[in-house]
C-alpha cells in the first residue's frame, strides 16, 4: 500500500516537474518566447500595453509579473486545464488537443495492438520452429525491418499504395462529404484513411516478434516446462499457462511504454500522412513558433507516459505474482 | 571374499520393478555421435532404494530419464526399458504411444529433478500445480488434495500455507519438499530422484534424505536416488551402483560397495571423497579426467586412469563379473583390485596433525576484523520515498583475526553471511559498521565509494571465485588473462619474462605442456584447469590473503582433493593466507586439518564457534556445530540412525532474526534464558587448541542450567514472533 502511494507521489512529481520545466523554458529560453511574442504583436496593436494582456491569454504568463507570481498563475491555470491559446490555430490549446487526441489514439492504438498481437503470434511460431527456414527468414526480416525507421517505410507505402496505385487516400483523416457520425460510410472512410498509417507502423515493428521469440525460447528451456510435460499436462495447458504466460509477461511493460509514448511516436507519422492528430499539430506549432500549443502538446505527452507507466507498475503485480507485494518497479 | 549374506539371493524375477536391457542414449553432435548412456543392462528391485553414484558427465541423469523414456530432445533412447507393474503384464516403456506414456509417467514412475528451484511455474500458485496434475490424469481432485496435504505434513510443511503460496515465496528446501509431494500425489510405485538435493544446504540435504526413508515405508515406494555425493546415500541406499563414463562400473549391496569395492574406480572414488573420519594422508585425487562422450576409450573406459590397466583392458570391454552375491563388477582384474588397491576407509582415532592454530595466532594479525557489521537493503531514504525500510543484517558484529600463513575456513548454511563476511575481510564489500585492518591500517581509510584507496592493500587481498568458468573472461586467451596481473603489478617485466613466468606457473600447477595451454580460451579448458588458471591469476599478484569462495564446490568429487592439495601447496610456496568458504564440513576439515588452520562456524550473521579442525570435528561445543556435524554424512552403511539434532528444519527469516541466541528456535538444548540473553564467546582453549564457542553451555556455572527448557514447545511457535533485538555476539557499535 505504502509503495503504491509512493509510486503515485512519484508520478505527480514527474508531471509537476515537466510543467515547471515548460514554464521556465518558455520564460527563460534564449530569445524569450514571451518577449518575442510581445515584440511581434505589440506594434500591430493600438495600445502596445495590450500585448502583455494578450501574452497572458495566450501563454498564461504575464511578462510584467515577477517570476514567482507568474509561475503560480501559470500552474494554477494549467491545473484548471487552461493551456492557453494557440497563436497559429486561433483556438484554445485545450480545445485543439481534445479534438486531436482521439484521432491519434485511434491510429496509434490499432498500430500498437496489431503490432503486438501479430508479433507475439509470429514470435511464438518462430520459437516453436526454432532454426527452421521460417524462423531464419522471419528473424532476418524482423532484424532488417526494425533497423529501418518507420517513416522511411511510411513514405514508401504512401508512394506505392496512395500515389501510384490509388488504393488509399494520400492524406487526411476522414472522408470528404460524408456526414460525421455513426454511419457506415463514415466509419469505413475513417478506416480507409487509417489503414496506411497503421500498416506502416505495424510493418516496421519487428521488435515484438523478436522479443517474443527470445522469451519463448528461454521458457522452452526451463525446468518447469520439462516437469509439466512429465506430469502429463495437456498440451494446451502447457502452451497457454506455461509457455505463453511466462513469455508474454516481460513484454507487458514494453506494451505499456509503447502506449504511453504513442503520442510522441505519432509526430512524424501524422506529418507524413497529413493526419490531423496530436503529432500533426505539434509540428505545425513548432513551424509557427506557436509556443502555447507546443507546450500544451508536450505536457499532454508527458502525462500520457506517466499515466501509462503508473498503470503498468500498479497492475504488474496483478499479473505477475513475483512482483506482487514487493518493492519492485515493473521496468 | 567373506561369506556375505543378503536377502538379495532370495530375490526372484517378481521383485523386479524396472529392467533396462542394452539401453543407450545418443545425441547427434557436430563432432560425432555422443553416447551419453552406453548399453546399460540392469534391474531395479521393488521396494529398494538404489543409489546411483556418478561424477558430472557420467550419464547419471540420462539413466534417470531413460527409465521414464523422458530423454530430452534430440536425444534418442535405444534398447529396452521394461516396467513390471505389481499386477498385470510387463510394460515396454520405450514402445508406449504418446498418450500411454503420458499416463504412465507420474502414475507409475515419477521423477524429482535436480532443478527443484525452477520446477514450478512461477506465475501459478502451488495448489494449481497439484490440481492440474490430478485433473490431467483424471484423478479425483478432492481426494488428491487430501493426499497432497498429508504428504506435505509428512514432509514437515504447513499444507495450507504451501498450497496457497507462489513458488517464489518458498525457500529452496521447501520447494524441494513440495516437489517430492507433487511427485507422489498420484501414488506412483517408483520414484526416480536425479540429484534432488544438490542445490540445497547440507542440513537441508540431510533432513530431506532422512525423511525419504519414512516416506518410502509409508507409501510402498521404490526409490532410485541419483547423486554425485557418495556419502549422502551411503546409509540410505540398499544397493549402490557406480556409473563411470556412461556405463556401470560396479553394482552391488551398499555394504559391499563401501567396504569391499571391486572396481578400481570405486576404490579410487572412495579415496577421493573428502569425509570426516578417514585419515588425510589416505585421501587422494584420481589422476586424469573423465572421458569425452564423443570419444569413449576402447575396451574398459576407465583404463586411461586405471593403475591396473593392461592390454586386455584397452581392447576388451569388461563384461559383468560376479564378485559375490548380487555384486557385479565391470573389471577384468577385480580380484587383483581388491588385493592391491587400498581404500582409505579404516577409521583412525588420531590423525597426527599438529594443531598450529595457536602458534599462528601469535604475533600481529595480517587482517583484523573487529565488530564488523554489514547490512543490506536500503533504509528509508526520505525524499518522496514513503516505503518501509527493510534491512537484512548479513554480518552482525563479528571480530576475527587472520594471521600470516594462516588458514580460516568459514562454514555455514547459505544465507548465514559467510560470503559477505569473507568479502568484507578482503575489501570487496563495504562494512556498515566496525573496522577491517590490514597490518594495523584501516583498509577503508580514505576510500571513496567501494574502491580501496590503497592499491597496495588491494593487491594484498585477492579472491578466487566459486565458478571458474564465469570468473575468466571467455574472450581472452589464457596468456592474456594471466598477463594482466603481471602488467599491473610487475611492470618491470618485459614480454619474454612474463611469458616465462606464466609458463612456469602453469607447469607448477600441473598444466602441461604449458605451451599448448597458453593460447587456449577458457572454454577449451576443463573445469579443474579453469580453476587452476583462476588460482594462478590471483597468485601472480603475490597477495597476502586469498579468499577462496567455495573454490572446489564446482569441481568433480574426484578432483576436489587434488585442487585442495594444490592450494595448500601454493600457500606454502607463496607464503599467503587463505580464507576459505565452504558449505561442506568435509572439505573444511580437509583444508583446515592439513594446514593446521581454524574452522569458523557461522549462523545467521554471527560466528558461533571457531577452533582448530580437530576440535570442531571431534569435539564440537556449540549445538549448531553438532547439527552440522550430524548433517555431514560419512562413508558408512551402519551409521547410527540418529534423530535430527534440530527442532525445526527451516531456517528463521533473516530479516527478523530470533532474539537472544539466534539458534534457540532450532536448538535441542535451548532453555528460556537463550531466548532473552545473547551468549558471548567463551574461550574453551586448552594449551594446544584454540576453540571458542558462543553458547551458555560452555559455562560451568550459568543461570542457563537453572533455566526452564523450551524445547517442548512447538518448534515453530517462536520463529518470527520475537522482535529483533539486534543481538550481535559482540555488537556494540551501531
Amino acid at each position: 500500500m505504502n509503495w503504491k502511494i509512493r509510486r503515485f507521489g512519484q508520478a505527480i512529481f514527474t508531471v509537476w516537474a515537466v510543467m515547471t520545466l515548460a514554464f521556465f523554458l518558455t520564460r527563460m529560453m534564449p530569445g524569450n518566447p514571451v518577449d518575442a511574442f510581445v515584440a511581434r504583436v505589440g506594434p500591430e496593436l493600438d495600445n502596445p500595453q495590450e500585448a502583455y494582456e494578450l501574452a497572458e491569454i495566450y501563454m498564461n504568463i504575464n511578462p510584467q509579473d515577477p517570476i514567482h507570481v507568474a509561475y503560480v498563475d501559470y500552474m494554477a491555470s494549467m491545473l484548471q486545464g487552461d493551456m492557453g491559446m494557440s497563436m497559429s490555430q486561433n483556438d484554445s490549446v485545450a480545445a485543439i488537443m481534445a479534438e486531436a487526441i482521439p484521432w491519434t489514439l485511434f491510429v496509434m492504438s490499432w498500430a500498437i495492438f496489431i503490432g503486438f498481437a501479430v508479433g507475439i503470434s509470429i514470435g511464438a511460431l518462430m520459437a516453436y520452429w526454432e532454426g527452421s527456414k521460417f524462423d531464419v527468414a522471419l528473424t532476418g526480416y524482423a532484424t532488417i525491418i526494425t533497423s529501418i525507421p518507420f517513416y522511411v517505410l511510411a513514405l514508401v507505402l504512401l508512394i506505392t499504395f496512395a500515389y501510384r496505385l490509388n488504393w488509399f487516400p494520400t492524406s487526411g483523416r476522414r472522408p470528404e462529404g460524408v456526414e460525421a457520425g455513426f454511419n457506415i460510410p463514415f466509419i469505413l472512410g475513417i478506416i480507409h484513411h487509417a489503414v496506411l498509417p497503421v500498416f506502416s507502423m505495424f510493418v516496421a515493428s519487428g521488435v515484438a516478434s523478436l522479443t517474443m521469440r527470445g522469451n519463448s525460447i528461454r521458457v522452452l528451456g526451463e525446468d518447469y516446462l520439462r516437469v509439466a510435460r512429465l506430469r502429463g499436462l495437456p498440451d494446451r495447458t502447457i502452451a497457454v499457462q506455461y509457455i505463453a504466460r511466462n513469455a508474454i509477461l516481460p513484454m507487458y511493460t514494453g506494451l505499456m511504454i509503447a502506449i504511453g509514448s504513442m503520442f510522441g511516436g505519432a509526430v512524424v507519422l501524422e506529418e507524413i500522412f497529413t493526419y490531423r492528430g496530436m503529432g500533426y499539430y505539434m509540428i505545425q506549432a513548432v513551424r509557427a513558433r506557436d509556443y502555447p500549443l507546443m507546450m500544451g502538446a508536450f505536457t499532454v505527452i508527458t502525462i500520457a507516459v506517466v499515466i501509462a507507466l503508473l498503470i503498468a507498475d500498479l497492475t504488474y503485480g496483478k499479473i505477475d505474482p513475483r512482483a506482487g507485494n514487493e518493492d519492485h518497479d515493473a521496468f | 571374499m567373506t561369506a556375505f549374506q543378503s536377502d538379495a539371493t532370495t530375490r526372484t524375477n517378481d521383485d523386479v520393478i524396472v529392467e533396462l536391457r542394452d539401453t543407450s542414449v545418443e545425441f547427434g553432435m557436430d563432432r560425432g555421435t555422443s553416447k551419453v548412456l552406453n548399453e546399460v543392462t540392469t534391474e531395479v528391485y521393488r521396494d529398494e532404494i538404489l543409489g546411483v553414484i556418478g561424477e558430472s558427465g557420467s550419464g547419471k541423469s540420462m539413466f534417470a530419464s531413460a527409465m521414464l523414456d523422458a530423454v530430452p530432445e534430440p536425444g534418442v533412447t535405444t534398447g529396452e526399458v521394461i516396467y513390471h507393474p505389481e499386477e498385470g503384464d510387463p510394460i515396454s516403456v520405450t514402445d508406449l504411444s504418446k498418450e500411454e506414456l503420458r499416463q504412465f509417467r507420474w502414475e507409475e514412475v515419477s521423477m524429482v529433478f535436480q532443478g527443484a528451484m525452477s520446477s514450478f511455474n512461477p506465475v501459478l500458485p502451488i495448489k494449481t500445480h497439484f490440481v492440474e496434475t490430478l485433473s490431467a490424469h483424471d484423478y479425483d481432485i478432492r481426494r488428491g488434495l487430501t493426499r497432497a496435504k498429508e504428504l506435505l505434513s509428512d514432509l514437515y510443511l504447513d499444507p495450507e500455507r504451501m498450497l496457497n503460496s507462489y513458488p517464489h515465496e518458498l525457500s529452496g528446501g521447501m520447494k524441494q519438499r513440495v516437489l517430492i509431494a507433487l511427485s507422489l500425489v498420484l501414488d506412483p510405485d517408483l520414484l526416480v530422484m536425479d540429484e534432488p538435493t544438490a542445490a540445497l544446504d547440507l542440513l537441508m540435504q540431510r533432513s530431506i534424505v532422512s525423511l525419504l526413508e519414512d516416506i518410502k515405508e509409508k507409501h510402498d515406494l521404490t526409490i532410485v536416488f541419483i547423486t554425485h555425493d557418495l556419502p549422502l546415500v551411503a546409509d540410505l541406499a540398499d544397493r549402490l551402483a557406480v556409473l563411470y563414463a556412461f556405463e556401470f562400473a560396479e553394482l552391488g549391496p551398499s555394504e559391499r560397495i563401501l567396504e569391499e569395492p571391486a572396481h578400481p574406480y570405486t576404490r579410487a572414488l572412495l579415496n577421493a571423497t573428502p569425509n570426516l573420519s578417514a585419515p588425510l594422508e589416505e585421501m587422494r585425487p584420481i589422476a586424469g579426467e573423465s572421458p569425452d562422450p564423443v570419444n569413449i576409450p576402447e575396451g574398459c573406459s576407465y583404463h586411461p586412469r586405471c593403475p591396473l590397466a593392461d592390454e586386455e583392458c584397452e581392447t576388451i570391454d569388461p563384461g559383468p563379473y560376479d564378485a559375490g552375491p548380487d555384486h557385479d563388477v565391470h573389471c577384468h582384474h577385480w580380484e587383483q583390485s581388491i588385493e592391491d588397491l587400498d581404500i582409505a576407509f579404516e577409521e583412525t582415532s588420531d590423525s597426527g596433525t599438529t594443531a598450529s592454530a595457536v602458534e599462528k595466532a601469535s604475533g600481529d594479525p595480517l587482517v583484523s576484523l573487529s565488530d564488523v557489521e554489514v547490512t543490506f537493503g536500503s533504509a528509508n531514504d526520505g525524499w518522496l520515498d514513503f516505503g518501509e525500510s527493510e534491512t537484512v543484517t548479513a554480518v552482525d558484529g563479528i571480530s576475527l583475526d587472520i594471521y600470516d600463513n594462516d588458514v580460516v575456513v568459514l562454514v555455514g548454511e547459505s544465507g548465514c553471511g559467510k560470503t559477505t563476511l569473507a568479502k568484507t575481510a578482503v575489501g570487496l564489500q563495504t562494512p556498515t559498521g566496525g573496522t577491517i585492518e590490514y597490518r594495523g591500517r584501516d583498509i577503508w581509510e580514505g576510500a571513496s565509494g567501494s574502491t580501496l584507496a590503497d592499491k597496495e592493500i588491494r593487491r594484498a587481498l585477492q579472491i578466487v571465485h566459486q565458478d571458474p568458468g564465469a570468473s575468466l573472461n571467455s574472450h581472452h586467451r589464457v596468456r592474456t588473462i594471466l598477463e594482466q596481473p603481471l602488467k599491473r603489478w610487475h611492470s618491470d617485466l618485459d614480454g619474454n619474462d612474463r611469458r616465462e613466468r606464466i609458463l612456469g606457473m602453469l607447469e607448477y600447477v600441473g598444466i602441461s605442456p604449458p605451451q599448448d595451454y597458453i593460447d587456449r580460451y577458457p572454454h577449451q579448458l576443463s573445469g579443474g584447469e579453469q580453476q587452476r588458471i583462476a588460482l594462478i591469476r590471483s597468485m601472480l599478484v603475490n597477495p597476502d590473503l586469498i579468499l577462496a569462495d567455495e573454490a572446489v564446490s564446482a569441481l568433480d568429487v574426484s578432483l576436489r582433493v587434488g585442487m585442495m592439495d594444490l592450494m595448500i601447496e601454493l600457500q606454502d610456496t607463496f607464503d599467503t593466507s587463505f580464507l576459505f568458504i565452504s558449505h561442506d564440513l568435509s572439505n573444511a576439515r580437509y583444508i583446515a586439518e592439513k594446514t593446521g588452520g581454524r574452522i569458523g562456524v557461522m549462523y545467521l550473521g554471527e560466528l558461533v564457534e571457531i577452533g582448530s579442525a580437530e576440535r570442531i570435528i571431534h569435539d564440537p561445543q556449540h549445538p549448531y556445530t553438532k547439527a552440522l556435524r550430524w548433517a555431514t554424512p560419512e562413508l558408512e552403511v551402519d551409521q547410527v540412525a540418529e534423530e535430527s539434532p534440530m527442532r525445526s528444519i527451516d531456517i528463521p527469516d533473516p530479516t527478523n532474526p530470533p532474539s537472544g541466541c539466534r539458534y534457540h528456535t532450532r536448538c535441542p538444548e535451548a532453555r528460556e534464558v537463550c531466548a532473552t540473553q545473547t551468549p558471548e564467546f567463551v574461550d574453551l582453549g586448552d594449551d594446544v587448541h584454540a576453540q571458542k564457542s558462543a553458547c551458555f553451555r560452555a559455562y560451568d556455572d550459568h543461570e542457563y542450567w537453572q533455566s526452564e527448557s523450551i524445547t517442548d514447545e512447538h518448534a515453530d511457535a517462536n520463529v518470527g514472533t520475537d522482535t529483533d533485538t539486534d543481538s550481535g555476539v559482540t555488537s556494540e557499535s551501531d
